[in-house]
Order: C-alpha cells, then structure tokens, then sequence
C-alpha cells in the first residue's frame, strides 16, 4: 500500500512560511497534481515528501509508517527535479542506473531496466553522453528515465515537462499517464501548467501562498471553483469575476444586471461566470457595451468589454467580427454563473 | 583557424610574446644555472677567479679531468646519506597531504552544505590562523615537545604542519565545495544513497579537480617547509629543505657547498614529475550540464 498522508504539514523559513497547514490524504495509484503560481510552495511540499527538507510541524505518513524523521534513502520514493540534479562524470547510461545500482539490484537486471527506461524517455541514442553534451529537454528526460527506472512507492515529479517542446510535451506527457497507469504507483506532480494537470491529474490540489486553496478532480475545480483564487487561476482564459451587490436574487454591478439567481445571499459579491459560457446575442442580453477588443484564437473570437474596473471577455463564434467601441449584446444567464463573497472571496452555495 | 576576434595587432603581439620571453628566463634561469653548476667542482662554480668558469669548467677539468663530475651528488646522496632525508621528506608530505585532504573535504563539504551561520566564523578564525606567520606558532610548541619528550619526531612534525595547512584546504575546499549545486547531493540522497555515499560516489568524483588542486598546494607546503621542519626535527629525522640548508651552513669543508647544490638540484625533480602528472587534473568546469542552464 503506497498510501501517502499529509497531516497539518508546515515549513517555516524563520518568519516566512512556506507551506501553511498542508493536508490531504493521497490514495493508492493516485496521480495526484500540484497546481499553483510561481513560488507557492509546490517544490517545497514536494521536498518535504522526499524527505529532503525537514518539516517544522506536522506529520508525513507513508502507508503507516510516519516517515518525518526518516532519511531520504529510506523513503523509497524517486524524484525528478526541476533543476533535473544529473551527474556530470556520469554518462546518460551511468545516471539512469546510478538508483540501481545504490539500491543493490543484482547487476543482470540493471541493463534491461535502464534500456527499458531509456527507451520509454527516447534516450537510447544518447546513452554513452554525458549530461553536459545535451540539450536542456534531452537532460529532462535522462532526469525523468533515472526516475522512472525502478518501481518506488512514490513517484515525485517536479514539472518534469517545463523545458520540452510542444511536440515532445505532449507525447511524454501521455507517456507518464500511461506509465502512471501501468505500474499503478502513487505519483505527486507539481506543474504551473494547466492543461497538464487537467488532463494527468485523478485529483489536483490548488495552492496559493504556500495554502490548499481547492483539492479535486480536474472537473470539480473547472465547474466549481471553491474561491476567488481558484476562479481567476483554472481555465484560459480564467473565469470573468466582476464585483458588484447581491439583493433578492438580482446582482447588480456597473453596467450589467442578472437576474433570477437562486440564491439566500445578499450584499456584496464577486459574480464569475466562463467565457465560453456565455454568448453574443442580437438583443435581450445582460451586457449591452462597446466592445474593448476582439481577438482571433482561431477557433473561436474571443470579445472583450470594460466592465467596472474588469476585463469581461466572451467567446464568440470564429467567424464572428465586430469592431472595437461598436455596442455589442451578450447573454449571461443566471444558470452560467458562480457567486463568491467579495470579503472572504469563497464560494456561496448554489448559484 | 583563428576567427577574427582572436587575431592580435602585431606590436601587442610581440609585447606579450617579448613578455613571456622575459619572464621565462627569469624563471629558468636559476634553475638552468644550478643544474649545468651541479656537475662542476666548487672552485668552479663559486669561482673567486672568473664567473666564466662555471660554464668552462676548468678547475673541474684540473680536478677530475672531465668537464663534470658527479661528486657533489655522491657526496651528498651515499657521504652524507641525503636519502634519508628524501625517505623523511616522502614520509611528511605524503602524511601531511593525505591528513589535510580527508579532514579538508570532510570538513569543507559540511561547512559548505551546513546552513547554519557559525560556518562563516570558523572560515574567518581559519583565515587568521593561516596569516600569522609559521614561526609564532612553532616556538609555542617547542617547550611543551620538549616537556613531553615528543620534539624530533616526524609525527609530531606532521602533526603540525597538518595545523598550519589545515585553515587553507578547508578554506580551498569549501569553496569547491560550494560551486558544486547542492541538487547533486539530494537526487543521490533520493536516489538510495546515505549522506556519506552521496559525498563519495557523486560529489567526490566531481570534486577531483580541487581535490587535486588543494593536494598540490599542501604538497608544496610540507614539501618547502623550512620553519617547521627545521626546529621541530633531529640530524638523522631532517627533511630535504633543513637538510640542504645545513650543508650550506657548514661551509669550512671543502665541497660541501657542492653537496647543497646537488641536493637541491635532486629536491627538484620530483616536482617536476608532480606538476606534469597532475596537470590535467587541474580543471574545472566538471559540473557543466548537471543543472538547468
Ligand atoms: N531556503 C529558503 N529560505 C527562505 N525561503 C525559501 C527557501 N526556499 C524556498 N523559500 C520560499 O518558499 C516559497 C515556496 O518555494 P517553492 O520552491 O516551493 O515554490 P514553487 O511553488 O515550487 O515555485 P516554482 O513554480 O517557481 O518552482 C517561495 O516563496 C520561496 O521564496
Ligand atoms: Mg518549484
């Protein structure tokens, strides 16, 4: 059982902390994502698993074994690191079985796991290089084969992906989830990158400032942000948040009004609604202004208006134009929208 | 194949050529002189007469009846048994050098990994300790020696030049050590290791550049040593440099001059072989390629 538990876990760097009150319970053959801005606290939740950070409080339970005090060795987990921390005497082959040959696998194994591994990062043309003779995403990879190259009980992964091609991404990507899927073993992944974590994640954890804003699934934290935070984070473009009063079901704000929301609340809230789920309509709509910009995704005209001080965007459809300050309508039902307290920023009941 | 930034005006071409010139002869020339001086006889080489005799060599000639002679070596090497002292020299620096470099990287690998802020202290006492000049610290040490009838003994020696050279690896090698991403350390630790196996198996092999560096310049030290050795060691426990020194002092004989010349002709050579071994060690640069960018 490769169960990981995280109990109220903080890391303190003298005054400034880190990562606050960290917990959450990881299942078995999870494929867990951590997902947040730049200096959130992801690598640094990621070291404490490892082991390599101490934890100023709390607990880490690896299936029911409380590891705090455990050395890394003897956590038995692999890592991929951001700054991939290769070994510049050794040859690509040399790093791959480097975790082998440590762990003592009687040597007749050790050449067809790191073939295997090799292979499954598409390295086996490099093996006799040594690390500084490659590019920055062939040295990802020698990193994600090392990793990979014998079965843990935890896999960590620390945005294995950041220095890839699209191309290559995409397809490592896949490879991962497959891997993930095959050997069946825990994996913690930090990544900024939400396409990633939408489509590698079972559950993704959401942190801010070093906090668990939201832990869900991908499509829980799509369709249901839990805050403000988590609004303005997920999806591209993020939710349209426009600040405004709540009163008998009716929110108001400078230059829109929607109607019939099914809701107890009153005073002021922050109303979020996609855009792609709202439309561009000749009349009726809930917004009537001129349109600040329009770009061409491609796929889809994105329209923008300023409301209040808010960027409000809408999608359109591709074929849509229309000019910039030319009064443009659109529909915003009551059903599309999220409704969030504007003072805590959470999540009112149903909308 | 030289690309156009490379390529140099002439005058300032020939200014750093001329330079170099210079400056090799300065430094050769010594060398070359003792060398070629070694093989004459002392009348010859500290001729009252002509200085043109050392390169003639005609009292070596009146002498011998060759134009060199390798009396001075015999006399220093199986007369006065200068072997021992390369024996005792062997014994010091291979001593001091293997001390220095197993505390030095132990020592300097945990203050460069330790975070805490008495690392800083200890390399600044480290500092001072090396500044202050050899001789204060030896003339506190004789009397205690004296007192606990350890003075003459090549351990003792070794023991304190070890001291006086300790400050400077740790200092070196922190440095080193430092310059090394600490990344490496936590995949090997992640990877199976225990610290120690980290340091040994992956920060070592990548150290050897400075390990080698750091092992050269405390060679050098135990190696030239004249203040230490010299006060610390009886006759028969001299080193090569106290040894010479005392051939000179004893200048009534005759040709005993001869015997120093010799001997410091012969306490080159292995230094030569030293640096050329070791030359391509001497690198850096090692660690490219274990990091992002
Ligand atoms: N040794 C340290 N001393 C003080 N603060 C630190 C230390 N290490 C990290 N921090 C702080 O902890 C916070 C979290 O860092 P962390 O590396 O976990 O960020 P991250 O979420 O991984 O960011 P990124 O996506 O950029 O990698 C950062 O604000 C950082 O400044
Ligand atoms: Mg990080």
């Amino acid at each position: 059982m490769a169960q990981l538990r995280l109990v109220n876990v903080t890391k303190a760097y003298g005054d400034y902390v880190g990562v606050r009150g960290f917990s959450l319970d990881i299942k078995d053959q999870e494929f867990l994502v951590l997902l947040g801005p730049s200096g959130c606290g992801k690598s640094t939740t990621m070291r404490m698993i490892a082991g390599l950070e101490d934890v100023t409080s709390g607990e880490i339970w690896l299936g029911d074994r409380m590891v705090n005090n455990l050395e890394p060795k003897d956590r038995d987990i692999s890592m991929v690191f951001q700054s991939y921390g290769l070994y510049p005497n050794m040859t690509v082959y040399e790093n791959i079985r480097f975790p082998l040959k440590v762990r003592r696998v009687p040597a007749a194994q050790q050449h067809d796991m790191v073939m295997r591994a090799a292979q499954m990062v598409e390295l086996t043309e490099y093996l006799d290089r040594r690390p500084a003779a490659l590019s920055g995403g062939q040295r990802q990879r020698v990193a994600l084969g090392r990793a990979i190259v014998r079965k843990p009980t935890v896999f960590l992964m620390d945005e294995p992906l950041s220095n890839l091609d699209a191309k290559l991404r995409v397809s490592t990507r896949a490879q991962i989830k497959n891997l993930q899927h095959t050997l069946k073993t825990t994996t913690v992944y930090v990544t900024h990158d939400q396409i990633e974590a939408m489509t590698l994640a079972d559950r993704v954890v959401v942190m801010n400032r070093g906090e668990i804003q939201q832990v869900g699934t991908p499509t829980d934290i799509y369709d249901m942000p839990a805050n403000t935070f988590v609004a303005g984070f997920i999806g591209s473009p993020a939710m349209n948040l426009i600040e405004g009063t709540l009163a008998n079901g009716s929110f108001t704000a400078e230059g829109l009004r929607i109607d019939g929301l099914t809701t107890a609340h009153s005073g002021n809230v922050t109303l979020g609604f996609r855009a792609e789920d709202a439309t561009i309509t000749r009349q009726g709509g809930q917004i009537a202004a001129p349109v600040y910009s329009i770009e061409l995704l491609g796929e889809a005209s994105m329209i923008s208006y300023r409301i209040g001080g808010a960027l409000v965007s809408v999608k359109a459809a591709k074929d849509y134009r229309a000019a910039i300050g030319e009064i443009v309508e659109a529909s915003i039902p009551a059903g599309i929208c999220h409704l969030f307290d504007t003072a805590s920023g959470k999540r009112l009941g149903a909308a | 194949m030289k690309n156009r930034a490379e390529r140099q005006p002439l005058p300032l071409m020939l200014l750093c050529w001329g330079f170099v010139l210079i400056w090799l002869i300065t430094a050769a020339f010594p060398f070359l002189w003792t060398l070629w001086g070694s093989f004459k006889v002392e009348a010859d080489f500290f001729s009252y007469a002509d200085w043109m005799n050392a390169v003639t060599g005609t009292r070596t000639i009146q002498q011998t009846g060759s134009a060199f002679t390798g009396a001075g070596y015999e006399g220093a090497w199986v007369e006065q048994r200068f072997w021992l002292a390369v024996i005792n020299t062997a014994i010091v620096t291979v001593c001091v050098v293997v001390i220095s470099l197993t505390i030095g990287t132990l020592g300097g690998y945990a203050l460069a990994r330790s975070g805490f802020r008495y690392t800083f202290w200890i390399l600044i006492a480290a500092l001072i300790f090396r500044a202050m000049p050899h001789v204060t610290l030896v003339s506190g040490y004789l009397l205690p020696f004296f007192q606990l009838n350890i003075w003459g003994y090549l351990p003792t020696t070794i023991i304190v030049l070890v001291a006086i050279n300790q400050p400077f690896t740790l200092w070196m090698l922190h440095s080193f050590f430092l310059s090394i991403p600490k990344d490496l350390d936590e995949s090997a630790m992640v990877d199976g290791c225990t610290r120690f196996q980290a340091f040994r198996l992956v920060i070592i092999p990548v150290m050897w550049p400075g390990v080698v560096t750091t092992g050269l310049f405390s060679f050098l030290l135990a190696y030239n040593d004249f203040t230490v050795t010299s006060m610390l060691l009886t006759q028969e426990n001299q080193t090569m440099v106290p040894k010479i020194a005392s051939f000179l002092g004893t200048v009534q004989a005759e040709n005993k001059v001869m015997y120093a010349v010799a001997a410091v002709v012969s306490a080159m050579g292995p230094l030569f072989v030293l640096v050329l071994f070791f030359q391509r060690q001497i690198v850096s640069g090692l660690t490219a390629g274990a990091v992002k960018g």
